[in-house]
């Protein structure tokens, strides 16, 4: 029997499981409202290729059903929308109801209804049948999980036979001289760049620490095996800044 | 495990999305379940193509062993791919492309990607949608037509002016007399040797 370390990280903190969910649900609340501005300004807007780089890689038909795991303010569900049609079926899901919100308002703002249902759901235990999605995506929310192994393990489970996992999410630099630059602007900017727009300085230094501790790219892909997941790879974006990892259901 | 690079992740997505539209395609990649195809092209990384539960994957292949290797030269697979991978184009094995391993199964893979290949106008689509891709579709188609008239016009246009302008190359009339000529020389001169045979068994008889 394996005993879990009591703690978790919480940025380059250690605290209970328990603190560490109801930090990260603070700090999603304190963005939510900015949360898309900051994103197109941290990112200077790259994040829209790396989540339709991830659209593309669905294989999603019309009329089939897709689950966007910790979607917040709906990005990805708005693209697998696009790819069922309306007669598929999208859950955006996310455990914070202040960033579903947002996501909500968005979707409907866009014109999506009937077809997508939002639902504010824990990513380690998700509230679905098993075999229910053709495809589950989790966009930069992988890492604010604190119990992983179960979260992936629990996206295995809803996934149809055949179904795909796709997780988008910060990584470890790969490319030759990218990673001083990185952390510096990771936590000098980003920071600054929270304080000055969102005005919450915290809350960003939080989103660089958590990408430190976030596992690289080879030890995501081993929990994806673990989790049950086969053909499971990963693709680095912008030179490892960003990775996609995938795995199917088999 | 080494990260597949991007492109070879949208390769990969279109060529799956051939394949499930397409009946044909869909039966032969069930016949090629459980296999894997090594393609190496000299000069780039190797790309390993394998299928399972119907569904292809293209990976940088690295060090794991395939079912068939497929290498050569960059010119041998352009022309392989020119040429077609059907019945009419080059077959794989000739023109500098080897195949090694079981060959049934590259041909297999050769049958699926023919099978498998993609509307290009409908995957723009998807990117742009329909009306934009078709228009960027027709002007593509126009620009392609454009490019071959231009390539052939300019030929001969080139081969007139070195022919007839700075004289550096006959034309093909000068050319078939020139040949013509060379062809009477050479029957005058059969007939002078063959009268010369003549005469001089003559002169021997008369001595």
């Amino acid at each position: 029997m394996t005993i879990k370390d009591p703690t978790v990280d919480f940025g380059f903190e250690r605290v209970s499981w328990a603190e560490k969910a109801a930090r990260v649900r603070q700090v999603f609340t304190n963005v939510s409202g900015k949360y898309d501005v900051m994103n197109d300004l941290m990112s200077f807007g790259v994040h829209r290729l790396w989540k339709q780089f991830t659209l593309s890689l669905t294989g999603l038909k019309a009329g089939q059903q897709a689950l966007d795991v910790a979607g917040g303010t709906g990005d990805l569900a708005r693209g697998l929308l696009r790819q069922v049609g309306k007669d598929g079926r999208v859950i955006l899901s996310d455990i914070n109801p202040s960033m579903l919100r947002a996501g909500r308002d968005r979707l409907l703002d866009a014109g999506h209804a009937g077809n997508v249902q939002c639902l504010i759901a824990d990513a380690e235990r998700l509230p679905f049948a098993d075999d229910s999605f053709h495809c589950v995506t989790i966009g930069f929310g992988l890492r604010n999980v604190t119990d992983k192994a179960a979260a992936l393990s629990s996206m295995h489970r809803v996934l149809k036979p055949g179904g795909q996992l796709l997780v988008l999410e910060f990584s470890t630099p790969v490319a030759p001289g990218l990673k001083p630059l990185y952390d510096a602007y990771s936590f000098k900017v980003l920071p600054a760049m929270g304080r000055w727009v969102a005005k919450d300085a915290d809350s960003y230094r939080y989103l660089a620490e958590s990408i430190r501790m976030h596992p690289d790219q080879e030890t995501l892909l081993g929990m994806l095996e673990n989790a049950g997941f086969s053909q499971a790879r990963y693709h680095n974006l912008t030179g490892g800044i960003v990775a996609l990892h995938r795995g199917y259901k088999i | 495990m080494t990260a597949t690079p991007a492109w070879l992740a949208a390769v990969e997505s279109v060529l799956n999305r051939s394949i499930e539209d397409s009946s044909s395609a869909a039966a032969a990649a069930r016949r090629l379940s459980g296999t894997s195809l090594k393609i190496a092209v000299e000069g780039f990384s190797a790309i390993r193509a394998s299928m399972a539960a119907g569904r292809l994957a293209l990976t940088a292949a690295g060090e794991t062993a395939a079912d068939a290797v497929i290498c050569g030269p960059p010119l041998a697979f352009l022309a392989l791919l020119a040429g077609g991978l059907g019945k009419g184009g080059a077959a794989p094995g000739r023109g500098g492309v080897q195949i090694s391993g079981d060959a049934q199964i590259a041909g297999l893979y050769r049958d699926l990607f023919e099978r498998a290949r993609p509307d290009l106008e409908e995957e723009l689509s998807r990117l742009i949608g329909d009306l934009p891709a078709r228009r960027v579709s027709l002007a593509a188609s126009s620009a392609v037509s454009w490019v071959r008239r231009f390539g052939r016009t300019a030929g001969e246009n080139l081969a007139e002016y070195l022919q007839e302008e700075g004289r550096d190359l006959v034309n093909k009339p000068e050319l078939e007399e020139f040949l013509t000529g060379v062809d009477d020389l050479r029957e005058t001169a059969d007939r002078v040797e063959a009268r010369l045979a003549h005469l001089e068994q003559r002169l021997k008889g008369a001595t």
